[in-house]
């Protein structure tokens, strides 16, 4: 009986630490990659403090990428790392722009920056943007908001049968399952003005009911 | 005395509609400004129909707006209604998207008026 307390004993002790460890090699994580994100100055062209104040088609045009205020409450952790490591184009133009193509020269970070940077982008949550409301899986109420009853693929590129069509002027949808959260996407089309408050998307609250504000974000998970 | 007065509060006065003519033009945006913004990324920057997201797989074409017949056909209310609440208000496509959300009625209006000058036609 004494050696089983003993095991025991023993592996609550390891498991603690490990839990521990873990948790402080996150945090150092983040801290780190604050670190990287100031020093290599990501903040000149990213907003890191929320909310985004503008008002004018100006103030928009002003802003040389877009915000990374919400990054944690916006995209998939796995993407982001791999993506921080090989950018490539997300908006097939240049970011603000209807005339000139986005010429994909973002720049790269090595793999233990990009873990780092990873971890401090997933600590930057919004409070606008409400988890585990949108769930995962095919859902063809959405598919009907996006193809028919609109033209979400007006403006963003979407793979049909193999082949990318779509419009150019918003962020491609190829990947955007394995980009984005369907949470995020609905608090967007929910309240834009929370998020991005000057676009040139329409603002579809109002015109589209609640339910498929929700259908279409989880609908747009799909793609992959 | 009454005459200081007097010349105070027309002073005040002038100073107020002057200050708030400013901050109301400085959120007011032209349609000009707005068509170029939203419509252009698809009718194109002149309204020729060839804006970026004319892409060749897209099922319907973004109407030319500076084709004087075609835009000839269509009533002032036509137009005001397919802004806002987009192609299938006049039974078109839903590739064009609803915008009265977006702006407000009077800048929509004034789109309507913008785009009978680029058609340089007039609305039934
Ligand atoms: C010169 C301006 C500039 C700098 C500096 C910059 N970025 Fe960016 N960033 C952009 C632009 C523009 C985009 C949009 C790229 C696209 O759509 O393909 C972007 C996109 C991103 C995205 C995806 C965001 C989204 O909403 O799609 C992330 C994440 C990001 N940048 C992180 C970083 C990090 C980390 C750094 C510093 C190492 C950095 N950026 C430095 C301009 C910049
Ligand atoms: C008229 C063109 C247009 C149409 C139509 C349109 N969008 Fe967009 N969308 C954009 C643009 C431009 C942006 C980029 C906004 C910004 O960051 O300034 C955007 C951004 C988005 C984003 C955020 C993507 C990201 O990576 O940052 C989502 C999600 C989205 N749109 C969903 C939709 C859905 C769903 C529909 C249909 C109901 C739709 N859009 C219709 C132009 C459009
Ligand atoms: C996502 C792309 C897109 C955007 C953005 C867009 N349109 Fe359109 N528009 C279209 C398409 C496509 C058609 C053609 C529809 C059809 O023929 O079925 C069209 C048709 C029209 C028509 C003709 C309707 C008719 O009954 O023949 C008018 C007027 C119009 N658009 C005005 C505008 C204005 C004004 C804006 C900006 C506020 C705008 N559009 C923004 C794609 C767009």
């Amino acid at each position: 009986m004494n050696r089983f307390l003993r095991i025991v004993t023993v592996i609550l002790v390891a498991l603690t630490m490990l839990v521990g460890i873990g948790i402080y090699q996150s945090m150092a994580g983040s801290a780190e990659g604050k670190g990287i994100f100031a020093s290599k100055k990501c903040g000149d062209c990213h907003l890191m403090a929320g909310p985004n104040t503008d008002k004018t088609f100006a103030d928009k045009l002003n802003r040389k990428g877009p915000d990374l205020w919400f990054a944690g409450s916006k995209f998939k952790k796995d993407w982001l790392e791999g993506w921080l490591k090989n950018p490539k184009p997300i908006r097939q133009m240049e970011y603000n722009s209807i005339e000139k193509k986005n010429s994909g020269n973002h720049s790269k970070l090595s793999d233990k920056e990009a873990g780092d940077v990873t971890a401090y982008l997933m600590t930057l949550k919004s409070k606008d943007v409400a988890e585990g409301v949108v769930k995962e899986g095919p859902n063809i109420q959405g598919k009907i908001a996006f193809e028919k009853k609109q033209g979400c693929y007006g403006c963003h590129p979407v793979t049909k049968a193999g082949k990318v069509v779509g419009g150019l002027s918003g962020p491609s949808f190829v990947d955007a399952g394995k980009r984005l959260q369907g949470d995020w996407i609905y608090a967007y089309l929910k309240n834009p003005k929370s998020l991005i408050p000057v676009k040139r998307m329409p603002t579809y609250a109002g015109i589209l009911n609640d339910a498929d504000m929700k259908n279409v974000a989880q609908y747009v998970t799909t793609f992959k | 005395m009454e005459m200081i007065k007097r010349i105070t509060f027309t002073i005040l006065t002038a100073l107020f509609v002057t200050i708030f003519i400013g901050i109301n033009q400085a959120f007011a945006v032209n349609a000009e400004e707005n068509y170029k913004w939203y419509c252009s990324q698809c009718h194109g920057l002149t309204g020729k129909g060839d804006g970026i997201n004319a892409t060749k797989d897209q099922p319907v074409n973004p109407r030319n707006h500076t084709d004087t017949k075609e835009m000839a056909k269509l009533s002032a209310s036509d137009v005001e209604n397919v802004i806002r609440d987009g192609g299938a208000a006049t039974s078109k496509s839903t590739m064009m998207p609803p915008f009265g959300k977006t702006m407000t009625d009077a800048e929509i209006k004034e789109l309507v008026a913008y785009l009978s000058k680029l058609c340089n036609c007039k609305f039934k």
